[in-house]
């Protein structure tokens, strides 16, 4: 008796406490961790040497090459983000439609997701390649006049953008199908017999009903976007993110305080204002989102 | 699905732990009970076959080999050092970045305490001294890299140029001669660019200098005043600046494009660069090469030592790999099998290493050319914080290379960045 009662009290707790403990071990313990490191002077190798207090942010709110990172880092999001989500939309407004084989034309557009990111990476690397590139050979094909892709800020954030396009369209599309799905026919059918053209009806019953999911997708390119490393990583130039640090992410500047500099400190401190960043952005769109739903 | 359970049931629990086991127990014991030691290197040190044989020797020793690029090695073996495990048994560490695990030599086994001392005399006086802080031996030295210059002789007489390696030596007895060769070279061969990047001659140039970014008496940053950075810079920029480089950087896809396409007609070539060509250009690259003296005469770039990490758990009989791999019987054999240079007087005065030819490189007397000026090669000091500030000047001069920025102006920001870094 007084067991099953304590295992009524406790099995709850036990059952809900696999992910406090991930969290608390993957989630918590680093991000204190971190912040702890980040008022330090703080090699990689040998720990603490001393305690700084706030002299890292204060060094990194005047570094320009942080500057420059966070605005390569809104520059690629916004490039990246916009098309991408009107790409999605489109494509889901498609798959919306009766179609035949459905189900594989929904897998086929994940397809671009579940392959390995560094494999786009380095395809995508070659086609933009500046001597041997599919891209450039293509654009001199045309008469156009080839581009080093790397070299400079617009086509870098361009090439470095179209992978985050080519592996998250489909990924957001499958989102905004899932939604579409869930409105209510009758809404269609009513605006059918009132004689609203497709795009009329896609413009004033689909969007607006889906329009949670369509900030559900935006706090999720904003976060995503905001730790952009693979993609510019690979792109090319090492860490630094080509020779004048055109597409430098702010992930990427993360890495090469800690991982080429070994300053721990400053690396850390980088990601909490990283950190900061991302929980405002992710406020300000929630605070949207619950108006937006409000108004629904 | 749907199938009701009644009671309590343990059977996940082997499964759990079995998988818990084999998690745990990745490292030490190899295949068949043999002890497994772990080797870490970097592009190509051609241990392979050595590693056959020291199993062969060893019967009861597995050896496996860890090989990746110089960057993810090296920021693999800082990680893992920092985190205390993950790091191989036995690693080599490159000059640049000896500096950096000399600050903090508790993270590796002395190896005095193996009797490392007693080997002192195998090697050349600077390249035992580069491996050891005191008393406390770090690592043992594994190749040198001496400098040469490698060239391509079919764009070579293309540019009506000559294609003897004394002939082409006799071009350029100065990097200021070679830049004018470079200039000949653009007017006649349109389509292919003289070097390969402004950052490679730049490191060559820097590295025959006895000291370039640190003054080797204290320490402290001479970047910014010393003549032999600025004229590095010069001298590399001026040619990267006139676009008569490839813009390619070894180690990189696009520079082994370039190699397999001829991009380009010379590269300077430290001993160590000759197996990346050859692994690289493939058969097909065979007989094109040469090599000959580099301009300036003489210089060491790159060399690694073997280390210890005192995380692992079988450090004597890593360290007992770690001195056969570098004794000079191996480093004779690695010599004429693989092309990596001896950094001890007893293989490089060795008459098979003397003699030996490179029918890859045309059948360049590499033997002659390498080891023979080996008793001069002096390394440059390299400061602690060497790898910090020597990316700098290399993005500096790409921007140079791209045509956005002027020698000057790269120069004065590099600088300025430089002294940010250290300050």
């Amino acid at each position: 008796m007084r067991l099953a009662r304590l295992d009524r009290r406790v099995t709850p707790y036990l059952l809900v406490a696999p992910f406090f403990v991930l969290f608390g071990v993957f989630g918590l313990y680093p991000l204190a961790n971190t912040a702890w490191m980040s008022l330090h002077e703080w090699d990689l190798l040998d720990g603490p040497t001393a305690f700084t207090g706030w002299a890292n942010y204060a060094a990194l709110f005047t570094d320009p090459h942080f500057y420059n990172a966070l605005g390569n880092t809104a520059s690629i999001f916004v490039i990246a983000t916009v098309p991408q989500l009107l790409a999605a939309l489109g494509v889901a407004a498609l798959l919306d439609r009766p179609l035949r084989g459905s189900a594989v034309w929904r897998a086929a557009v994940l397809l671009p997701n579940v392959v390995p990111v560094v494999a786009v990476a380095l395809v995508l690397t070659q086609l933009f390649g500046r001597d041997q590139g599919l891209v450039n050979w293509a654009l001199t094909g045309l008469g156009v006049e080839a581009v080093d892709w790397r070299a400079h800020s617009w086509s870098a954030h361009l090439g470095v953008a179209v992978m985050v396009i080519w592996r998250w369209t489909g990924y957001n599309a499958l989102l905004y199908l899932a939604a579409m799905q869930a409105v209510p026919r009758e809404l269609h059918e009513a605006a059918e017999l009132d004689g609203a053209s497709r795009w009329r009806a896609f413009w004033s019953v689909t969007l607006p009903s889906i329009r949670p999911t369509v900030l559900f997708t935006v706090v999720m390119s904003t976060i995503g976007g905001f730790q952009l490393f693979t993609e510019p990583l690979l792109f090319g130039g090492g860490g630094s993110g080509g020779v004048d640090r055109q597409f430098q992410t702010l992930v990427m500047y993360l890495y090469e305080a800690g991982f080429q500099r070994f300053d721990a400190g400053y690396a850390a401190a980088v990601s909490w204002v990283l950190f900061v960043l991302c929980a405002v952005l992710a406020l300000i769109n929630a605070a949207l989102l619950r108006r937006v739903v409000r108004e629904a | 699905m749907g199938r009701a359970r009644t009671g309590r049931s343990w059977g996940w629990l082997p499964v759990v732990l079995a998988l818990v086991a084999t998690a745990c127990g990745g490292g030490g014991d190899g295949a068949g009970g043999k002890l497994r030691l772990t080797v870490a290197t970097f592009g190509e040190f051609g241990y392979e076959p050595l590693f056959e044989e020291y199993e062969r020797l060893h019967p009861e020793v597995d050896v496996v080999g860890r090989v990746t690029d110089f960057e993810s090695h090296h920021k693999g073996l800082i990680t893992a050092l920092a985190a205390g495990r993950g790091a191989a048994d036995v690693v080599a560490v490159e000059e640049q970045y000896a500096p950096r695990v000399r600050r903090s030599k508790d993270a590796v086994v002395d190896l005095a305490g193996f009797g490392a001392l007693d080997l002192r005399d195998r090697w050349a006086p600077w390249k035992w001294e580069q491996g050891v802080d005191g008393d406390f031996v770090i690592g043992l030295g594994t190749d040198m890299g001496g400098l040469a210059l490698c060239y391509r002789r079919d764009l070579f007489e293309r540019a009506r140029l000559p294609t003897d390696r004394d002939a082409v030596a006799a071009l350029w007895p100065t990097w200021e001669r070679y830049a004018a060769v470079a200039a000949r070279f653009a007017e006649e061969v349109p389509d292919a660019k003289f070097a390969d990047s402004s950052g490679t001659i730049y490191t060559a140039v820097l590295n025959q200098a006895r000291e370039n970014y640190f003054a080797a008496a204290d320490d402290s940053f001479i970047g910014d005043a010393n003549p032999n950075v600025r004229r590095a810079f010069e001298i590399a920029g001026g040619i990267g600046a006139k676009g008569r480089t490839a813009r390619v950087a070894p180690f990189t896809p696009d520079w082994n494009v370039a190699v397999n396409q001829g991009s380009f007609a010379t590269t300077t070539c430290p001993a160590w660069m000759l197996a990346q060509i050859r692994e690289i250009g493939g058969e097909a690259g065979a007989g094109k090469w040469d090599v000959t003296t580099v301009p300036g005469g003489g210089g060491n770039w790159g060399g690694s030592h073997l280390v210890v990490p005192a995380q692992g758990a079988h450090q004597r009989e890593s360290y007992r790999l770690a001195e056969w791999l570098t004794a000079p019987e191996q480093q004779k054999r690695l010599f004429v099998d693989a092309g990596i240079l001896p950094s001890q007087p007893a293989a490089y005065q060795d008459p098979a290493v003397l003699g030996h030819t490179d029918a890859y490189f045309s059948g360049a007397p590499v033997g002659e050319l390498f080891a023979a000026s080996s008793d001069t090669v002096r390394p440059n000091y390299r400061g602690l914080r060497d790898a910090d500030v020597r990316p700098v000047f290399g993005l500096a001069l790409g921007r140079v290379e791209n045509g956005q920025r002027g020698v000057d102006q790269a120069w004065a920001e590099a600088v300025a960045e430089a002294r940010k870094l250290v300050g």
